[in-house]
């Protein structure tokens, strides 16, 4: 029992010294046990392991009970430190350090020699059942003794936490509480002869026992007080002290419920534990309750006396339990330690709740480590564990010894076993990384969110805030537009360089201006005619009034007047820029008959500057005489002209360069060249349209004689499907076609065109045409003269010439062509065969008479007239080859150079020879001569044209133009005789013409009638 | 902008059954490892994107970034990915699934990754999900245990 005694069994370990130790420990302790155990080892080795088996079956009451013990002692150095001090016990060493591991090592080794033997004797168990009870009841005195060993140790151990005093105290009262219990139990026991066997009857022993606690724990402290007293007296009585034992259980019970409710008083807060304790404690009581049974019923039977091996013994179960409980989660209900209870009861309330706390804090945590450590072991000590527990329930006497050793051992082989492990895993890795390489990925990229701009992060956050997005589109119909923008603003302009005329530079006007302008409703083409017509009357007027203003002018004119003509007048030919110019030709229009068209030579010498290398044309109206209409300019002589046949607005003109050119009347004055002369400003009109070096493949190469419209009028019905212009040309006057004649006998057809808008910049495919130009001429057919008018016989003369051609009246597609070789030829545009082929002078045979003039007559007979250059006058019927009557000595042999039908009278025409006179023939007054003649000199007459009209309103009128060789162009009204057509004039002409001439006058007259000569 | 971004992690790893049968495997007999997976049971990156892909779609469609809520959002995200791919069926592989949730305020982030491992057997795979308010960007790395 003294601290150095244990010390020095502490000193080895080894599995049979520990054993040989413990036996001679057993022995070497108080000699009465010794030796009654010597006795009893030897004589019934039996009976000694009985002693274990019995042992073993209290073990789960004490093992809890121990556990308890166990845990308060060590739980504040946890798990880690139970494990040192497993590792310090196989080392054995510093076993004197700590008591609490010498009590352990102490224990071990106990445990060890129990193990020893329980193993050699275990198959004997069953057998033997009987004699546990003798055992046990031996064993009962050893567990007292244990218990108060135990006592001192923990006191002890309470040294280092608790004050002295108090411990002493607690060593003393330790004692006393065994003599109390001792009471008890002797009491108790005569209780239960009382009540009879507790086997038989155990619910009375159940209610004895709970009386006796109830007794017990009220007046505790007067128990205390009389065990106090008892102290003195001893006893050995070795048949109680197994009642005693039962009591002192019963006793400790009966603490503990006491110790509970005075708990539960104070502490409201750990109900739940507490209701879980007591469930627990009932437990507990009934466990303790089988198991006092058997030790009452050991010590009953039995009555061995205490002895000090058994005592050993049951400290040794003691402790050996404290390393148990690792493993040993099952039996943690049965907890009961009796040494801190006691220490409880000694202690002040308030550390008796301090302790109770901690030692519930323990159970908790001992629960917990439980479940922890049988979970973390591997399976092979779980395995060997359950067999354990097993072997727990079947109450087998090896199970502490086994139990003991397996837990040592648990804890080493799993220690050892995690280090092999590693070791494997090290082995395991090392070959692994023989057969696998393991290299640095290349580095992933795993997010590259890259930072948003300012203009993108308001843009992710419009709309958000207080902004707001309107949708705006301009011209909100028109959504397919992509540009929501006005539209530009365009403007037309030309310019031409070099500015020859006045006008160099336009455009077309700003449309918005125009189209802002209310327009009021005009019907333009209206007023434009009324307008038109009312210039005409007042410019009449006005020369009315100039005229009567200087009669002297007038006077002249009157002086100037013909003994044919009744009045004349001169056209004012004094203008500057006609200064010096002869008059090549005169023309005047057949549908406006006061229209006269003058062209004027380049002038002699120079007088005006400007204009002197350019051929003039002067467009007259012959009732203004003072100034022309319009002044044309060319730039090449012309030699013949003509005007549109059915309003006179067009001049078309045939140079001697084989050009034809169109003037267009009507054009705007601006884009011609201006002139501004002494008081007023004159227009100098250029062609509107020229073939000048266009066309070259078609045009003329030589120099045009003649120029003729050709007027569609016949065939409009028949082409009028053909021609997308029909419509528009009908009403512009322009469904007509021009024919030119140059000397070399090609005659080209033209047609007019009028174009649909002018073009101020000018045509880039028209290169003939003027900009600004509305008219062009465009190449329709050509008609070689030269083949048909070759003859055998006319070898000798060379090439033919042609020198005029007119179409006929009534048959457009019908020509005559007059040559120089005295006779006329027919033709037709469409290559068809005529009869007569041509028409011959009277005089049979070539000669080389050029036809000058041909004239058809205007009043739809089929007869023309043609003056010679030998001066006779030839009347042709169409019909026959031959004429109907010529007349060759009427000029005395001048050349006849103009002849013309007057427009007025059917039967009478005006002839102008080259000798300067003027002829007037009326057939029906006479067929054989002239009626008049009129000399003009000393101004020679270079050219002559007649005008007239038999219908007008005024009368009728016939007019000749004469241009004289001083320049002066001078118009002289005929005489009434000659104006005014007789009654049934036409009939009579055509009555002459079929009976009168024939007969009388051509008796020779037949189809191959012999010449004259 | 004057903010600094924040992010919130959350990693899960997950070791699928290969373990105990490896150990088991040692014990046995000393040279059975498995250096290569089975093909079908390979770490296919495509259907593990598809994957992430479909949980990420399901989760922060119409997620908002709010600093408390994502630390969970993470968690939960990395745990039900790791979830998903126990379940393919990629036996003895480790997975490693990080969860990266992040707000979006315009700044620039980068983020990388590197690993130490056999190539001919690991992989990984990520993907990024991005809503206006937060992006997140998931990377699960799949390790095979010989």
């Amino acid at each position: 029992m003294e601290p150095g005694k244990r010390r020095t069994k502490d000193d080895t370990w080894k599995a049979e010294d520990l054993r040989k130790h413990l036996w001679a420990v057993q022995s070497g302790s108080p000699k009465e046990d010794k030796k009654h155990r010597d006795k009893k080892l030897h004589k019934d080795s039996e009976l000694d392991l009985l002693e274990y088996k019995e042992h073993k079956y209290r073990d789960p009451d004490r093992d809890a009970r121990h556990r308890d013990l166990y845990t308060s002692k060590e739980n504040p150095y946890g798990e880690r430190d139970r494990e040192k001090h497993r590792e310090k016990r196989k080392d054995t060493k510093d076993r004197e350090k700590e008591k609490l591991k010498e009590r352990h090592r102490e224990q071990d080794a106990e445990r060890l020699h129990g193990r020893g033997k329980d193993r050699e004797k275990e198959r004997d168990r069953r057998p033997r059942k009987e004699e546990i009870k003798q055992t046990a009841a031996y064993h009962n005195i050893l567990v007292r003794e244990a218990r108060d060993r135990q006592l001192l140790d923990r006191a002890d151990k309470k040294t280092r936490s608790g004050s002295k005093v108090r411990i002493e105290e607690k060593e003393r009262r330790d004692e006393d509480s065994e003599r109390v219990d001792e009471d008890r139990e002797r009491r108790y026991r005569e209780r239960k002869l009382q009540y009879g066997d507790n086997k038989d009857n155990p619910l009375k022993f159940w209610l004895y026992k709970e009386e006796d606690e109830r007794k017990h724990r009220k007046p505790r402290e007067v128990d205390r007080e009389k065990k106090h007293q008892e102290k003195g007296s001893t006893r050995e009585k070795r048949e109680k002290h197994s009642k005693e034992k039962g009591n002192f259980l019963t006793d400790k019970e009966g603490e503990e419920r006491h110790r509970e409710k005075r708990h539960r008083d104070l502490d409201d807060e750990r109900h739940r534990n507490h209701t879980e304790r007591k469930e627990r404690l009932s437990k507990e009581e009934h466990k303790k309750k089988e198991s006092k049974e058997i030790e009452k019923e050991a010590s009953d039977l039995q009555n061995a006396g205490p002895d000090e091996i058994s005592a050993n013994f049951e400290d040794d179960f003691e402790d050996y339990e404290d390393d148990f409980e690792v493993c040993d989660g099952d039996d943690d209900e049965s907890n009961y330690d009796p040494d801190s209870q006691e220490k409880s009861e000694e202690l002040p309330p308030a550390q008796k709740r301090e302790i109770q706390e901690i030692q519930k804090a323990i159970n908790a945590e001992n629960e917990r480590i439980g479940e922890l450590s049988s979970k973390r072991f591997p399976k092979q000590s779980r395995m060997e564990y359950e067999k354990q527990s097993r072997a727990d329930a079947n109450i087998s006497p090896s199970r502490t010894p086994v139990c003991g050793i397996f837990v040592d051992f648990a804890t080493a082989s799993h220690r050892q076993k995690s280090r092999s492990q590693a070791l494997k895993q090290k082995t395991r890795s090392t070959k692994l990384l023989r057969l696998i390489d393991l290299d640095f990925s290349f580095t992933f990229s795993l997010l590259d969110l890259p930072p948003v701009n300012e203009y993108d992060m308001y843009i992710r956050n419009f709309g958000k805030k207080n902004t707001k997005q309107a949708y705006v589109q301009y011209n909100e119909d028109n959504v397919e537009r992509d540009i929501q923008t006005e539209d530009i603003e365009t403007r037309e302009v030309w310019t031409q360089h070099p500015g020859e005329s006045a006008l160099v530079s336009g455009g077309s006007r700003d449309r918005g201006l125009s189209d802002a302008t209310i327009v009021p409703k005009i019907d333009t083409p209206r007023l434009s005619s009324f307008l038109r017509a009312a210039c005409q009357v007042v410019a009449v007027l006005l020369e009315e009034d100039r005229l009567s203003v200087r009669p002297s002018w007038q006077l002249t004119a009157e002086d100037n007047s013909l003994h044919v003509s009744d009045s004349s007048c001169q056209l004012n030919t004094d203008l500057p820029f006609l200064q010096n110019r002869e008059v090549l030709c005169l023309h005047a229009s057949q549908v406006q008959r006061q229209t006269v068209v003058s062209v004027h030579d380049v002038p002699g010498r120079a007088s005006f500057p400007p204009l002197d290398s350019r051929l003039l044309l002067c467009v007259w109206d012959i009732w203004q005489p003072s100034g022309p209409q319009k002044a044309l300019i060319c730039e090449s002589k012309v030699t013949c002209c003509c005007f549109s046949p059915f309003k006179a607005f067009l001049l078309f003109a045939g140079t001697v360069h084989g050009s034809v050119v169109v003037w267009d009347l009507r054009e705007d004055s601006r884009i011609h060249h201006y002139v501004r002369l002494s008081d007023c400003s004159w227009t100098f009109r250029t062609p509107t349209f020229s073939t000048d070096g266009i066309l070259t493949s078609v045009n003329h190469r030589s120099s045009l004689r003649a120029i003729e419209p050709v007027a569609t009028s016949v065939y409009r019905k028949q082409s009028f499907v053909l021609s997308p212009f029909t419509t528009q040309e009908e009403m512009s006057g322009l469904s007509f076609h021009i024919a030119s004649l140059d000397e070399s006998g090609i005659l080209n057809m033209w047609v007019v065109v009028e174009l649909p808008k002018a073009d101020n910049a000018g045509s880039m495919s028209d290169l003939g045409l003027l900009p600004g130009g509305r008219i062009k001429l465009v190449h329709s057919s050509v008609i070689q003269l030269g083949n048909s008018l070759h003859r055998k016989d006319s070898e000798f003369w060379g090439p033919t010439q042609t020198l005029s051609v007119k179409f006929l009246p009534s048959d457009s597609n019908h020509f005559i062509v007059g040559t120089d070789l005295g006779f006329i030829s027919h033709g037709t545009r469409q290559d068809v065969k005529v009869s007569p082929k041509l028409f011959k002078p009277q005089q049979h045979g070539m000669r080389p008479v050029k036809v000058n003039v041909i004239d058809f007559s205007p009043f739809g007979e089929p007869i023309f007239l043609a003056g010679c250059s030998d001066g006779s006058i030839r009347l042709h019927q169409l019909a026959s080859e031959w004429p109907l009557a010529q007349w060759d000595s009427s000029t005395e042999g001048s050349a006849i150079c103009s002849l013309q039908w007057s427009p007025t009278r059917p039967a009478v025409f005006l002839v102008q020879d080259a000798a300067s006179r003027v002829y007037i023939w009326d057939l029906l007054e006479s067929d054989l001569g002239p009626v008049a003649t009129q000399l003009i000199s000393p101004d020679r007459l270079l050219a002559m044209t007649v005008t007239g009209e038999s219908d007008k309103a005024g009368g009728s009128f016939l007019a000749l133009a004469l241009a004289r060789a001083s320049g002066a162009v001078d118009i002289q009204y005929l005489k009434r005789q000659w104006t005014v057509p007789k009654a049934d004039e036409q009939s009579q002409l055509h009555l002459l013409l079929q009976e009168g001439l024939w007969s009388s006058e051509h008796p020779w007259r037949g189809p191959r009638g012999p010449p004259r000569t | 902008m004057a903010s600094r971004p924040s992010f919130v992690v959350g990693t899960s790893l997950s070791l699928s059954d290969g373990a105990p049968e490896a150990e088991k495997n040692a014990a046995e007999s000393e040279n059975t490892y498995i250096l290569r997976p089975i093909f079908q049971q390979r770490f296919r990156p495509s259907v593990v994107k598809d994957c992430i892909h479909a949980v990420l779609k399901e989760e922060l469609t119409n997620a908002e970034y709010s600093p408390e809520e994502m630390p969970q959002l993470t968690k939960h995200l990395s745990e039900t990915v790791k979830d998903k791919l126990k379940g393919m069926g990629f036996d003895r592989y480790k997975m490693v699934v990080q969860v990266l949730i992040g707000e979006q305020r315009g700044e620039g982030v980068f983020m990388a990754a590197r690993c130490f491992w056999d190539a001919d057997t690991d992989n990984y795979i990520h993907d990024v999900f991005m809503n206006d308010s937060l992006f997140c960007v998931v990377a699960a790395f799949g390790c095979f245990y010989y």
